[in-house]
C-alpha cells in the first residue's frame, strides 16, 4: 500500500466553450479518506483555487446518481475512460490528471456532448416494436434463464461512452456508430418479438458506419465500466449479419 | 388549430411514461430533462418492482397487496388510487416485459419473484440487481421509437423555470434554460406534465438520492400556486455507507443475512473496530429490541442509530457513523448472498466488508409527500380510468407524477412500490393530460404574449442579478448548511422547538442566498448559476416540508415525534383495560391526524391546512401491533 | 411498418458492407492462400540452385495461363485488398500508449503492417517479377539472383521485416476474420482461435525464415 499523502493534487484540462482553445490547472486541496473524483470536484467548486491561489472559474462537469449506474460522470482519469464517482482517489497516482472525455465534443471544461450515443441508438433501430403502452393482458413471453444471464449482461449499458472514448475507430469525421449502440442490436435481436425486426437491424448495421467499421482493437471491452462483452456482441453480429447476407444473397425460405 | 401541445419536464419513469401515453393519443409531446433522460435517478433503485403475480403457490392477492400499501403508509394516503395501482401492476408488468425489460426468470422463463421489507408473500419482480436502470431503459427505448416517429421531441440540456399561467390560471406551458447558454425561452402548450422526481438534495449529503432530485421544478411550480402535500413524510434508510459527495444506500439484505450493528462502547473510541473485543461493543439494536434484533424495521433501526450517535454521543469517533459488521458470518456464505452490496461497498469504500466492519448512518431516502394530485373514484372504488381529473394538480392543466406527487404512499413507502407508483402514475398522468387535451375548448383564445414576455423577463432578471451578484457567500457552502440543518432538525426525530428554530435557520439561510457572490464569470453553461437558482427553491420547498413538519404533532409513518409517542402499552393485550385506553388514545388521534398536509406557498412562511383523506376502501379499524 | 428516421438500411445491395466483406475475404483467399503457398515453394531454396530454378521457376513458368492467372487470381485480389485497406487505415485512430493491451497494439500493428507490406511488395515484385520481364537472367537463375540480393544484409534485413509483416498481417488477419464472419464470439473463443493463429504465424514465419536461409546456404 503506498503511503497517504496529504494533499490531493488535480491537473485539469479546462476549455471554457466548444470553440475556445484547452489550457491546464493544477489544484491542490486537503487529502480526506473516502474521497473520489467527483466528490472532490465537489470541494473544489467551494474553492476554486489554483495551486499559485488564483480564483478561477469552478470546473464544470457532469454527475447525478454517483453510484456509476447513470453513466453521466465518465471522464478521462490518468489517461482512462472511466466513471468518475467510482474512482477513489486513495488507489490513483497523483497527481490526478483529468480530461474531458476523449472524442466526444467538449462542452465546458470537462463537459461533452454525448448526444452521438442516442443518436446511434436511433440509427440501429434499439428498441421493440410494440402495438402499444397498455395491457394486452397476456402472459409476457417466456425466456430462458440462461439466456437471460446473457441478454442482462447487454441491457446494463448506462451510456456513459467509455467505450466510445476507448474506440480507435469512433470520433469525429467518422460515422462508425460505435460499441454501445452495437450491443442494443445483439440485445435487441434476441428478445422473443424484437427478433421479429432482426432484418431491419441487420440491416442498419451492415450499412456505412455499422458493425463492418469495427477494427477489433477491443479496447472498448477493457474500458467498460460494466464489464458488458461488447466483444463477444460485436461477433455475435458479424455471425448474424453473415448469415443475413446470405439470405439476402439467395433468398430465405 | 393544429393538435395541441403536452410539455412533460422530467425524464424518469414517471416522466417517459406520461410522454408515451400522450404521444399515443396523438398529441405532440415535448419532453423537458435536465440530462439526457436516461441519466434520471430512477436508475438507482434496485431491489424490484411490485406486482402480485402469484406464481410462487404463497396464494398471494391484490386485495392483499392493497392491505399492505395502506397499512405501510399508516392510512394516510387515498385509497382509490391505491386500489388502481395495485389492481393494474401485473399488466404494467406484464407491458414492461414487452418492451424488452430483461426480468429475472424462473427456470421455466417466467418472471420470477422475491420477498421484499415488510410484507409476506414474493410479491416483488426483479431485473438481476438493477430493477430501476432496466425499467428506465424499456420506456425509454419506446420514447426514443416515437421520437424516431416525430411524436416526441427532447430538450435535454434544458431546465424547467415556471409555468406559463393565462388569466384564467390556467396552465398553458412553460419557461425553461438552455442550460448551456442560459437561455431563457417559453415554450407554450396547452398541458403540462411535471414529473421532476424527489428532493432529496434537502438532506445531502446524507441522502441516497442523486444530485439532481433537488425538488427545485416541484418548488418552483408550489411557488406558482400547487399544494404541496404531506412534506413532513420523509423515508430514511437506516444503512446507507457514507460520502462526502452522498450516502449509498446498503440493501437491508445486509441486516436480513446477520449483519450486526454495533458501536464501540466507549465513546470516542478510534481503535481498529477488529481490534475492539465483543465485551467493549455495544450491539444497541440487539438490545434496543429483544424479539427482532437487528432485523427490526426500517424506521426503528434509524431512530435507534440516530439515538445511538445524537444523543448517547457514542457515533464511530464521535461522529454520525456506526458499524454494520459482516465479519462474523461466513465468507462465503456472504459473498453469495450479499454480493451487490459487496461489490457497491468495494467499489466506493475501497475497503472488504468481510475483513472490516461497513460504516453505515441512516440516509434520507424517498419523499412520500410531493405536489397534492387529484382523483377521480369511480363506480368500482378505484380512480376512474383516463378521467382528466386523475394525478391533476390544483392548477388546471398542470399535472404530476413519480415522486414530485404525493399519491401512494401515505406516512410511508413500502419497498418496491417506488418503482411501481412512478410507472403507473406516469402512465394515468399521460392519459389524464390527453384527455383533458381532448376536453380543450377548441375556440380557446391563445395564451396572451404580455404574460409570456413579463415571465421571461422575470426569469432573466434573476439571471441578470445573480450574474452580477459579488457577495461573501458561496452557494454550495449554502447548500451544506442547508443539508446539516434539515438532518438534523427535519430528520429522523423531530421535535417542535428544533422545527421552529429551523424555520428560523430557513429563513437566515435565504437571507444568506441573496448575499452570495457567484464566482463563475463564464457564461457558458455555468452550472454555479444553475445551482443558484435551484438552492433558492429548495429552501423554500425545505421551508414547506419543515412547517408541515411543525403542524403535525403526532407519530406515524417517517414522521418522529417522541413528545407525542403513543407506545402500546408494555405487556398488555385486547380486552386489558390499558390497551383499550390505548385503543381509545389511538382513535382520537386517527381522528385528529389522519389528514393529508396541504401546504400553500406564502412568503415568509407557507400556510399549512388539512384535506381529509380518502378511506372508501379500508378504513382503519385496529391499531399495528407487531408483538 | 414504421421506417421513418433509420438513417441507416443495407444489405449486400450496400457497397461499404461487400467491400468490406470482400476485403476480409480476399486476405485469406487468395491473398493468404498464395502467401502460404508463395512461402512453401521459396522453402525449396534447401534444395539448392539446380532444384530451385528447376522445380519451382521453370515450373511455375510452365504453367497454362500464367499471366491471367497472376493478374487475376494474385495482383488485382491483392491491389483490391491493398486498397480498400488503406482506405480502412485512413479512419485510425490508434492510442496504442495509452491503451496498451495486446489487441490494441494488435489493430495498430495490422494496419502498420500493411502499409509495410505494401511498400516491400513494391520493391519485391519489381526486382523479381517486373524486372525479370527484360532481364532474363533474374528468371533463368532466379536462386543466384536472390542469393546474392539476401547476402546483402540490409536486403536480408528489409526482406526479413517484409516476411514477418506479412506473417503476422496474415496470422491476426485470420483471428479478427474469425471475429468479423462471427466465427468466434466469446471472449474464450477469439482468446483460443488468437492462440491457433499465432501459432500458425510462428509456423509460416519459420517457414519463410527457412526459405530465406536456404538461398544463402
Amino acid at each position: 500500500m503506498r503511503e497517504t499523502p496529504s494533499t490531493i493534487e488535480l491537473r485539469i484540462r479546462r476549455q471554457d466553450g466548444p470553440d475556445t482553445p484547452p489550457y491546464w490547472e493544477t489544484f491542490v486541496l486537503p487529502h480526506a479518506p473516502d474521497h473520489n473524483v467527483v466528490s472532490v470536484l465537489m470541494a473544489l467548486r467551494e474553492h476554486p483555487l489554483t495551486h499559485d491561489g488564483r480564483r478561477v472559474d469552478p470546473v464544470c462537469w457532469d454527475h447525478n446518481c454517483m453510484e456509476e449506474v447513470c453513466g453521466s460522470c465518465a471522464m478521462l482519469i490518468n489517461g482512462v475512460p472511466r466513471p468518475a464517482c467510482s474512482a477513489l482517489i486513495d488507489q490513483l497516482e497523483q497527481p490526478i490528471v483529468l480530461e474531458p472525455l476523449p472524442k466526444f465534443p467538449v462542452v465546458r471544461d470537462l463537459l461533452v456532448d454525448r448526444s452521438a450515443i442516442d443518436a446511434g441508438l436511433r440509427k440501429v433501430h434499439a428498441w421493440i416494436e410494440i402495438d402499444g403502452a397498455w395491457d394486452t393482458h397476456e402472459p409476457p413471453p417466456r425466456i430462458a434463464p440462461q439466456q437471460w444471464a446473457a441478454d442482462y449482461l447487454y441491457s446494463r449499458c448506462m451510456s456513459c461512452g467509455c467505450c466510445m472514448a476507448a474506440c480507435p475507430q469512433f470520433g469525429a469525421g467518422a460515422d462508425f456508430v460505435g460499441p454501445a449502440p452495437l450491443a442494443q442490436v445483439r440485445l435487441m435481436n434476441a428478445h422473443p418479438t424484437g427478433r421479429h425486426d432482426k432484418t431491419e437491424r441487420l440491416h442498419a448495421i451492415m450499412a456505412e458506419g455499422g458493425l463492418s467499421d469495427c477494427g477489433n482493437a477491443q479496447n472498448c471491452v477493457r474500458v467498460c465500466p460494466k464489464a458488458i462483452p461488447l466483444t463477444t456482441a460485436i461477433g455475435e453480429l458479424g455471425r448474424q449479419t453473415t448469415i443475413q447476407a446470405l439470405k439476402d444473397l439467395f433468398g430465405s425460405s | 388549430m393544429s393538435a395541441p401541445g403536452a410539455i412533460v419536464v422530467g425524464g424518469g419513469l414517471g416522466g417517459l411514461w406520461a410522454s408515451l401515453r400522450l404521444a399515443e393519443a396523438g398529441f405532440p409531446v415535448r419532453l423537458f430533462s435536465l440530462f439526457e433522460v436516461k441519466r434520471s435517478h430512477s436508475v438507482c433503485a434496485q431491489g424490484g418492482i411490485n406486482a402480485v403475480l402469484d406464481t410462487k403457490g404463497e396464494r398471494d392477492s391484490i386485495e392483499q397487496h392493497i392491505l399492505d400499501t395502506i397499512k405501510g403508509g399508516e392510512y394516510l394516503a387515498n385509497q382509490p388510487p391505491i386500489k388502481s395501482l395495485c389492481e393494474q401492476a401485473p399488466g404494467l408488468i406484464g407491458t414492461f416485459a414487452r418492451m424488452g425489460v430483461t426480468f429475472s426468470r424462473t427456470p421455466e422463463g417466467g418472471l420470477d419473484l422475491r420477498l421484499f421489507g415488510g410484507v409476506k408473500h414474493r410479491r416483488t419482480c426483479f431485473a438481476g440487481a438493477s430493477t430501476g436502470q432496466q425499467l428506465l431503459y424499456g420506456v425509454d427505448q419506446q420514447v426514443r421509437r416515437l421520437e424516431s416517429l416525430g411524436r416526441v421531441e427532447k430538450f435535454e440540456w434544458w431546465e424547467f423555470l415556471s409555468l406559463l399561467i393565462d388569466a384564467d390560471g390556467r396552465c398553458r406551458g412553460i419557461l425553461a434554460m438552455d442550460l448551456r447558454s442560459l437561455e431563457v425561452r417559453a415554450f407554450p402548450a396547452e398541458t403540462v406534465v411535471l414529473a421532476s422526481g424527489g428532493f432529496g438534495q434537502l438532506y445531502a449529503p446524507k441522502t441516497t438520492t442523486s444530485t439532481n432530485s433537488t425538488g427545485a421544478a416541484a418548488s418552483r411550480v408550489y411557488q406558482q400556486g400547487a399544494w404541496f402535500a404531506n412534506g413532513e413524510f420523509f423515508q430514511f434508510h437506516p444503512t446507507a455507507m457514507l460520502g462526502h459527495d452522498k450516502t449509498r444506500l446498503m440493501s437491508e439484505a445486509a441486516r436480513g443475512e446477520g449483519g450486526r450493528v454495533w458501536v464501540p462502547r466507549t465513546p470516542g473510541d478510534r481503535r481498529d473496530p477488529t481490534r475492539i473485543p465483543e465485551r467493549e461493543r455495544f450491539y444497541f439494536l440487539e438490545e434496543f429490541f429483544p424479539a427482532y434484533g437487528n432485523t427490526v424495521a426500517r424506521d426503528e433501526a434509524s431512530r435507534a442509530i440516530w439515538r445511538v450517535t445524537r444523543e448517547l454521543g457514542l457515533g464511530i469517533g464521535g461522529g454520525d457513523r456506526v458499524y454494520l459488521d459482516l465479519t462474523h458470518l461466513d465468507r462465503r456464505f456472504v459473498a453469495t448472498r450479499l454480493g451487490a452490496i459487496l461489490e457497491i461497498y468495494r467499489k466506493f469504500a475501497g475497503s472488504d466488508p468481510l475483513d472490516t466492519p461497513m460504516e453505515i448512518f441512516p440516509a434520507a431516502h424517498y419523499g412520500m409527500g410531493g405536489l397534492w394530485v387529484d382523483f377521480e373514484r369511480d363506480a368500482d372504488g378505484g380512480m376512474r380510468p383516463g378521467s382528466a381529473r386523475n394525478h391533476a394538480t390544483n392548477i388546471p392543466g398542470l399535472y404530476a407524477c413519480g415522486e414530485c406527487d404525493y399519491a401512494y404512499h401515505g406516512a410511508n413507502r413500502l419497498g418496491a412500490n417506488s418503482l411501481l407508483s412512478a410507472s403507473f402514475s406516469g402512465r394515468v398522468a399521460g392519459e389524464a393530460a390527453a384527455n383533458y387535451l381532448r376536453g380543450l375548448d377548441p375556440a380557446r383564445p391563445a395564451l396572451a404574449e404580455t404574460v409570456i414576455e413579463a415571465e421571461r423577463r422575470r426569469q432573466e432578471t434573476i439571471n441578470q442579478r445573480l450574474l452580477g451578484a459579488d457577495g461573501e457567500e458561496n452557494p454550495y457552502t449554502l447548500h451544506q448548511a442547508l443539508g446539516a440543518l434539515m438532518t438534523e432538525r427535519v430528520g429522523v426525530v423531530r421535535d417542535n422547538a428544533g422545527l421552529e428554530q429551523a424555520l428560523d435557520e430557513l429563513d437566515r439561510l435565504e437571507a444568506r442566498l441573496a448575499r452570495i457572490g457567484l464566482g463563475e464569470a463564464n457564461r457558458w453553461a455555468n452550472q454555479t448559476l444553475i445551482f443558484t437558482r435551484q438552492l433558492a427553491d429548495m429552501i423554500v420547498l425545505a421551508k414547506a416540508v419543515t412547517a408541515s413538519a411543525l403542524a403535525r404533532d403526532e407519530c406515524r409513518g417517517a414522521h418522529h415525534k417522541p413528545d407525542f409517542e403513543l407506545p402500546i402499552p408494555e405487556g398488555s393485550f385486547p380486552g386489558d383495560p390499558e390497551f383499550e385506553d390505548y385503543r381509545a388514545r389511538w382513535r382520537e388521534n386517527n381522528t385528529r391526524w389522519l389528514k393529508t398536509t396541504l401546504a400553500e406557498y406564502a412568503a415568509p412562511r407557507p400556510r399549512i391546512h388539512y384535506q381529509a383523506v380518502d378511506l372508501s376502501v379500508c378504513p382503519p379499524s385496529e391499531p399495528r401491533d407487531y408483538r | 411498418m414504421p421506417t421513418t428516421g433509420r438513417t441507416m438500411t443495407a444489405s449486400i445491395g450496400n457497397r461499404h458492407f461487400v467491400l468490406r466483406r470482400l476485403h476480409s475475404l480476399l486476405g485469406l483467399l487468395p491473398v493468404g492462400a498464395f502467401l502460404i503457398f508463395h512461402l512453401w515453394e521459396n522453402s525449396q531454396s534447401r534444395f539448392g540452385a539446380e532444384h530451385y530454378n528447376r522445380e519451382v521457376v521453370e515450373a511455375l513458368q510452365g504453367l497454362n495461363y500464367l499471366v491471367p492467372i497472376e493478374l487475376l487470381v494474385i495482383a488485382l485480389p491483392l491491389l483490391l485488398h491493398a486498397v480498400i485497406g488503406l482506405a480502412i487505415t485512413r479512419e485510425m485512430r490508434a492510442e496504442p500508449i495509452r491503451y496498451r493491451y495486446a489487441r490494441n497494439w494488435a489493430y495498430w500493428l495490422q494496419r502498420l503492417s500493411g502499409v509495410v507490406i505494401l511498400l516491400f511488395l513494391l520493391l519485391h515484385v519489381g526486382m523479381t517479377r517486373i524486372q525479370g520481364l527484360w532481364t532474363p537472367a533474374i528468371r533463368d537463375d532466379l536462386y543466384g539472383y536472390m542469393q546474392t540480393l539476401l547476402s546483402n544484409p540490409g536486403f536480408f534485413a528489409l526482406y526479413l521485416v517484409g516476411l514477418l509483416a506479412s506473417v503476422f498481417h496474415l496470422a491476426n488477419g485470420l483471428s479478427t476474420m474469425a471475429i468479423v464472419w462471427g466465427l468466434t464470439t466469446s471472449a474464450a473463443a477469439q482468446r483460443r482461435f488468437a492462440w491457433a493463429c499465432a501459432g500458425f504465424g510462428v509456423l509460416l514465419a519459420a517457414l519463410g525464415v527457412h526459405g530465406m536461409l536456404g538461398f544463402l546456404s
